[in-house]
């Protein structure tokens, strides 16, 4: 009897040091899953929209005195309800009732606690043709972060750059959808507020008017000529929406990562996986007393 | 048939007009005489001759979105702030002529150009706490560029139009002035969020080559 209890001890102090050991790893996990671009958690079906400017800030004054703010809203209004009826979740940083719209540091501040798939900056202007796609001028990381360092502090100005090269990938989706539906549309980098602040695959979209040929240019405060663009930008995001530059860089073919990346990002998953095996498996039966 | 009365005072009030307009060139005239007995024209310092020199202009587009560098033959004074603040004047006077591919509204636009050496320590001497983390650790000479507000109230809003913008002025800093690594941009003395509504003024650019488009000659 006193020997049974001895190794009734040993093994508990076993378990309860594995426990302790297994709930370390899993939080060191947690931290490297929670502080690392590569480790994001993205949800699918989640696009955010900005409709840029807003309130006393109108932005570029198009046609008959049309404010930039107005046809932002509208196009983010029509994206908002083809994006829903896709089954998409849709979060906006600006509606049609805010009269003191946020600041562009906390459009992105609500952005980045969505773990969205996308997050579209909508602009128009009055000059130059088609539909203009821009991505964040910042350049993705020379070194990939040392995963297994724990916590890595990002500089809310360069919150983008893990995210570059998903929002290239994003931009030529939807510089693709926009070309099959027949919309000219232009890639390119740019200086602007919230990209660089955007902890998601971000794309600023600028709706300029469409050039005919042997016809007047359509501006961009056509209904028709939005919608045109709406319809394509949903059919871009469906496919964005599976697209293998959204998976866990784990599963991913081409995650564009180091093989220390990946065998950091391995050993964080099987760790978890052990925890969560721990956590999950059912609490032994209690021995039954046989006849002594 | 007109009364009398009307055509005399007709008469009367044509004779003051008349009488009012000599009294006022005469007083122009006197004007002009005064001014110009009072003016010194001794030569007390010898004029400057400053030859003409090629420089490099980053040129955007707005047809293609391009900046291509051309050359061209003009007189810059010789301190270093000051060739900056012409060249980038000129620059932008380029975009205000009829025909520019990226039309800009004439009328002045850069007030100033300071170089500063990079990094920024405190006035102790050691690095404090006295200027942004930024500046105290980038290396190199930076520019500051002070815009007239006039001229980015009136720039055309827009990413495109005012990106462009942003990479001509870097592109011309960058063929220009080599030693020059960063640039940050004032508005009338004061820091601002956008040129007009969407690039950032907020950052510190770094000076590097934005030309897409192979070089001009000589114009």
């Amino acid at each position: 009897m006193r020997k049974h209890a001895a190794v009734l001890l040993v093994t508990l102090a076993s378990a309860s040091t594995a426990a302790i050991t297994v709930r370390a790893q899993t939080q060191a996990a947690a931290s490297i899953k929670a502080n690392a671009p590569a480790g994001w958690p993205i949800n699918h079906t989640l696009v955010v929209l900005d409709p840029a400017h807003g309130g006393t800030e109108g932005g570029a004054v198009l046609g008959d005195h049309v404010a930039e703010k107005d046809i932002t809203l509208a196009v983010a209004s029509k994206l908002r309800a083809a994006l829903s009826t896709n089954g998409f979740n849709v979060v906006s940083t600006r509606d049609a009732g805010g009269s003191d719209p946020l600041s562009t540091d906390q459009r992105a501040e609500i952005a980045n606690r969505t773990h969205a798939a996308a997050c579209i900056v909508l602009h128009a202007t009055a000059t130059g043709s088609g539909v203009h796609l821009y991505t964040s001028d910042l350049q993705a990381p020379n070194q990939d972060p040392d995963l297994t360092a724990g916590f890595v502090p990002i500089p809310w100005d360069a919150a983008q750059s893990g995210f570059v090269r998903q929002s290239a990938d994003l931009a030529v989706s939807l510089s693709t959808a926009l070309g099959k539906a027949h919309l000219p549309a232009t890639l390119g980098q740019a200086p602007i507020r919230p990209l660089n602040n955007l902890m998601c695959p971000a794309v600023a979209i600028e709706l300029s008017p469409l050039a005919a040929p042997g016809a007047a240019a359509t501006p961009a405060t056509d209904g028709n000529y939005q919608q045109q663009v709406v319809n394509a930008l949903t059919v871009a995001l469906r496919a964005w929406r599976d697209s293998p530059a959204l998976l866990p860089v784990a599963d991913a073919s081409t995650g564009g990562q180091t093989s220390a990346q990946s065998k950091a990002i391995a050993a964080a998953e099987a760790t978890g996986r052990a925890a969560a095996k721990v956590r999950t498996s059912p609490t032994p039966p209690p021995a039954q007393k046989g006849p002594q | 048939m007109i009364p009398r009365y009307q055509r005399v005072l007709f008469w009367i009030l044509s004779g003051a007009i008349l009488l009012m307009a000599l009294v006022l060139l005469r007083g122009c005239e006197q004007t002009r005489e005064k001014l110009t007995r009072h003016r010194d024209e001794t030569p007390l310092s010898a004029p400057v001759v400053t030859p003409s020199e090629t420089v490099q202009l980053a040129l955007a587009s707005d047809t293609d979105g391009s900046i291509t560098l051309v050359e061209r033959e003009i007189a810059l004074p010789s301190e270093k702030s000051a060739r900056a603040h012409a060249l980038l004047a000129r620059l932008i006077a380029e975009y205000s002529y009829k025909n520019s591919a990226h039309p800009i509204e004439s009328g002045p636009a850069v007030d100033d150009v300071f170089l500063i050496d990079l990094p920024l320590h405190s006035h102790s001497g050691a690095v404090g706490s006295d200027f942004s983390g930024e500046l105290q650790v980038l290396t190199g000479q930076m520019a500051v560029v002070n815009l007239h507000e006039a001229f980015t109230d009136h720039h055309t809003s827009g990413i495109e139009s005012e990106t462009l913008t942003i990479k001509s002025i870097i592109g011309t800093l960058y063929a220009n002035f080599p030693e020059i690594q960063h640039v940050r941009f004032l508005v009338d003395g004061r820091s601002r969020e956008t040129l007009n509504g969407h690039a950032d003024l907020l950052r510190t650019y770094a000076v590097v080559n934005t030309t897409n488009k192979p070089a001009q000659g000589v114009r």
